[in-house]
This record gives structure tokens, C-alpha cells and sequence, in this order.
């Protein structure tokens, strides 16, 4: 812990209680600490002080954070100092905001000191390239936040069997996200989506997204009886689209509605891999027509229905699978993995035997996240 | 060099060199068309001629590139596909977005046949 002690952390808050409050936890936990209190005196402070770290507040007088953060951002060696903005308040605005002005993250000036302390020491330890303990300790704040990307149980669905397999990158929280929504007794809504990136911005979007679905799931429900997938996409395109905010970021969603009454299964897709349809005869992949998330306004979504029979398997996977490499730096691909659902025999968990299968193909060494959700008609 | 940068005329041309292209050297292509885009740059074309394989990353950078030069009423066109790349954008249905050319001169040309 010696050399992270030793890191410099600049405050930059107009508001004297909080920043006494903040240099007091920071510095016990070891850190040295400045404070300035507004944009332009951080600014002067950054270039002299040359700190390792810089938390700014939001809204300061005669220069604001986000000021602050422009100017650092014209500046070549300044920009790269790690930032994390301080908000008043969780409002999806501000964060939105500070991920667009390239920002480390965010902290709540209401989050424990155990959080703050928690973001500040794995932040500075991502440069310094100690994976292991980050990942241990932002996992935990992100517990403690009770934020989370992938559902900790399966759902239970009468007649179905639905369980998933997600395995982080690197076990850093990354941009895939699982959610199911169940509507009715009938119904279920299951979604996947992958968001470009694996850092902590992708993380952060991933919990955002899987909020924007859940808004526009609800959205198209109240609406209509008639619930299609490619309505919940369109919903869901047209906020991200006019969001210029998050006009970078880009994503993958596939989404199936699960009607346990008539055993069907309605799909559409937003640039995602196929969805998988294993029978006892064959394994068929159905592919979407939609755009990638965000990109025009018009997604062009459509539906696939499929009608289901008892042992049929569906799955939806991320590119974590088809792309991921084994020691000779080969691709597992679709093919790879159609003719792996193939193989397995209907007395045998299919989900269990990917798990194992790819393993022994990557030797533990995935490239990306690997999410797979596995829907089983009993 | 993994990634060199030429204008031509007011044509920002990226030459990606890399066998793979991934989050590593995204942040790099952004930081290049970000710059361009800033300077008032909006007609951009990518080649892609010695990319084996691109991830999702890097794929993102791309399409962000082309959705903002649109914006600023320009375009970015991509050249030289090999098999694995050309999947990806097929896979992606990125390929209804994007105007591919086989080589340079011919994406240079279609920026001025409107």
C-alpha cells in the first residue's frame, strides 16, 4: 500500500465542509491532498501541483467543473491526469455529461467515505497496473451502490427453464448487460446487450442502458397488449439517438419475449449476433435486421416469431464467445459455436458444457466479456 | 507507425496498420479524427487493407467518426476489406451505413460525383 499512499490527489470545491470533509478521509487514507476552490485555480493548481489524481465539483463560481475539465482537455499532458467529477445530486444529466468530457467517473458528495476511498484508490491503481485489488474494491462499491448489470438469480418461468452464463473481462465489470422483465404470468422479456467498450465508461453505460430498457420496456407495455420486441428497440433507439450526450457510445441489444401460453418466442435485434435456435434435428441462427443502437434514427427493427416445442433450446449470446481465441490466436467464430450446440446431446446441460468447452479453448484467457443467455423449453 | 494520418486535399485519409485492431488503439484513431472533426474536417476515409480483425471498440470509434461527420454534412467512406473485417461489418448490418470502396482513388473520387 506504501506507493499509493505516496499519490498526490487535487480537490477542487467551493464549498469549505465538503472539502474538509474530503481531505480529511483522503488524507488519513494516506493521500496528499490540495484543495482549490474553483475551475480556474484548479486549473493554476494542476499545472503546479502535477497531481496524480483530480476530483473537481460541479458547479463552482467564475469557473465551473465542466469548464475546468475543457480547459485541462486542450491541454496534451494535463488531460491525461485521471478526473472524477463530485455531483450534488445522481442525475443521469451530469454523469452523462462528465462521461462525454472523457472523465475517469463520478462520485456522489453524499457516497460513505468507504465509496469515495474505494473509486479514488482504484482508479490510481488501474495506472499503476494492479488489476487484482481494483476489481476486489470497486466491485465492492458497485455492491454497495446496488448497482447491477447481471442478474445475481434466474428467473422463474413456468414451463421454461432460463439461465445465463456472464463472465466480466479480465473480471472487471464490462459493457454487457442481462435484465428480465417479467409483464405479465404470461410473459417474459429477456434482454442482452453489449456496449462498445470494456472499461469502466462501458460499465457505467451498460447500468444506463439496461435503465434505458427497462423505462422503454414498461413505456411500450403500458401502451399496448400486443407486445413486440422491435417496438421496445425503436423506443429505445429514438432516446438514444437524440441524446447527445451518449452520441459515441454504441450498442448491441438483443431482445426475446417469452409467451409460456402459446410457447412462443418473439425476437428482434439491434446489430447483434444471431439468435440460436436448437432443436433435436438442427441448430437454425436467426438474424436480426436492426441497426446498431443509436446510430439512426430509423433502426429498422422487425420481429422473428418462433413457435417453440418442449426440449427446444434458445440462445443469445455477445461477441465474447464468437471472437473468442484460443492459443493460436483463433477465433471460436459462429460456425465454431453452431457446430458446438450441434454436438451436444439432448440429455446433457448445454449451458454447462459451453462453459467447459470454453474453457478448454481459450485456457481461461477470454479477450472480451462472454455473456450467454440460455432459454430452455421443458 | 499503427495508424498514419494524410489529407489529401480536404480528405482526412487514416491507414490503420495493424493486424488487429482493438481498444488499445482506439483511443488513438479517436483522438486523430477527433482532432480532424475539431479543426473542420468532415470528409474522412479509413483503410482498412491490413486489418485482420477489429473488435467492437475499435468498431465504435469508427461508426462515432461517421455518425458526426454526417453531422457536419460530410461523410467517411471505408477501403480494402479482407474477409474477417468484412464479416464483422456484415454481422454488425453496418454495412448499409457505411459506402465502401476496393481502393483509395475511387473513394477519393465518389467524394466529389455529388
Amino acid at each position: 500500500m506504501a506507493e499509493i499512499k505516496a499519490n498526490k490527489i487535487l480537490l477542487v470545491e467551493d464549498e469549505f465542509n465538503i472539502a474538509k470533509l474530503f481531505v480529511y478521509n483522503l488524507t488519513k487514507a494516506g493521500y496528499e491532498c490540495e484543495v482549490a476552490s474553483n475551475g480556474r485555480e484548479g486549473y493554476e493548481k494542476t499545472i503546479s501541483y502535477r497531481p496524480d489524481l483530480i476530483i473537481s465539483d460541479v458547479m463552482m463560481p467564475e469557473v465551473d467543473g465542466y469548464e475546468f475539465r475543457k480547459m485541462l482537455l486542450q491541454n496534451d499532458e494535463l488531460k491525461k491526469i485521471p478526473f472524477v467529477f463530485l455531483t450534488a445530486k445522481g442525475e443521469e444529466d451530469d454523469i452523462l455529461q462528465g462521461y462525454d468530457l472523457e472523465i475517469e467517473d463520478y462520485i456522489l458528495k453524499t457516497s460513505s467515505p468507504k465509496i469515495v476511498l474505494a473509486k479514488v484508490s482504484a482508479i490510481l491503481k488501474t495506472l499503476e497496473k494492479e488489476r487484482s485489488k481494483v476489481v476486489d474494491e470497486v466491485s465492492k462499491a458497485a455492491d454497495s451502490m446496488g448497482v447491477k448489470v447481471v442478474p445475481e438469480e434466474f428467473p422463474v418461468f413456468e414451463g421454461f427453464e432460463i439461465k445465463h452464463w456472464h463472465q466480466p473481462h479480465k473480471n472487471v465489470p464490462g459493457g454487457d448487460f442481462i435484465d428480465y422483465i417479467k409483464i405479465d404470468n404470461d410473459n417474459i422479456v429477456v434482454v442482452l446487450g453489449d456496449t462498445m467498450g470494456k472499461r469502466w465508461g462501458a460499465w457505467y453505460f451498460a447500468v444506463a442502458y439496461a435503465g434505458y430498457v427497462r423505462s422503454a420496456t414498461r413505456f411500450v407495455l403500458e401502451a399496448t397488449k400486443d407486445y413486440k420486441p422491435s417496438i421496445i428497440l425503436q423506443k429505445v433507439n429514438e432516446s438514444v439517438f437524440k441524446d447527445e450526450r451518449i452520441s459515441d457510445v454504441f450498442i448491441t441489444l438483443s431482445i426475446v419475449i417469452i409467451n409460456k401460453t402459446d410457447k412462443t418466442a418473439r425476437y428482434s435485434g439491434a446489430g447483434d449476433l444471431p439468435l440460436f435456435l436448437k432443436t433435436e434435428k438442427e441448430v437454425t441462427p436467426f438474424l436480426s435486421n436492426g441497426l446498431l443502437l443509436g446510430f439512426s434514427e430509423s433502426g429498422e427493427y422487425q420481429d422473428h416469431e418462433l413457435k417453440l416445442e418442449s426440449g427446444n433450446e434458445i440462445f443469445l449470446v455477445t461477441d465474447g464467445i464468437t471472437e473468442a481465441r484460443n492459443s493460436n490466436g483463433e477465433m471460436f467464430r459462429e460456425e465454431g459455436f453452431i457446430d458446438f450446440l450441434k454436438s451436444v446431446p439432448s440429455n446433457i446441460d448445454t449451458l454447462e458444457a459451453l462453459k467447459l468447452k470454453m474453457e478448454e479453448f481459450t485456457a481461461g484467457n477470454y479477450d472480451d466479456d462472454v455473456s450467454v443467455i440460455n432459454i430452455k423449453v421443458l | 507507425m499503427e495508424i498514419i494520418e494524410e489529407v489529401i486535399d480536404d480528405i482526412v485519409v487514416e491507414i490503420i496498420n495493424l493486424d488487429r485492431a482493438t481498444l488499445r488503439e482506439a483511443e488513438d484513431l479517436k483522438d486523430k479524427t477527433t482532432s480532424k472533426l475539431n479543426a473542420g474536417f468532415n470528409k474522412f476515409i479509413i483503410d482498412l487493407s491490413n486489418v485482420e480483425f477489429i473488435d467492437s471498440t475499435f468498431l465504435g470509434v469508427i461508426v462515432g467518426t461517421l455518425k458526426k461527420a454526417v453531422k457536419n454534412g460530410g461523410d467517411l467512406k471505408l477501403i480494402g476489406f479482407q474477409p474477417n473485417v468484412r464479416a464483422m461489418f456484415e454481422l454488425t448490418r453496418l454495412f448499409r451505413v457505411f459506402e465502401t470502396y476496393p481502393e483509395l482513388q475511387e473513394a477519393i473520387r465518389s467524394f466529389y460525383k455529388k
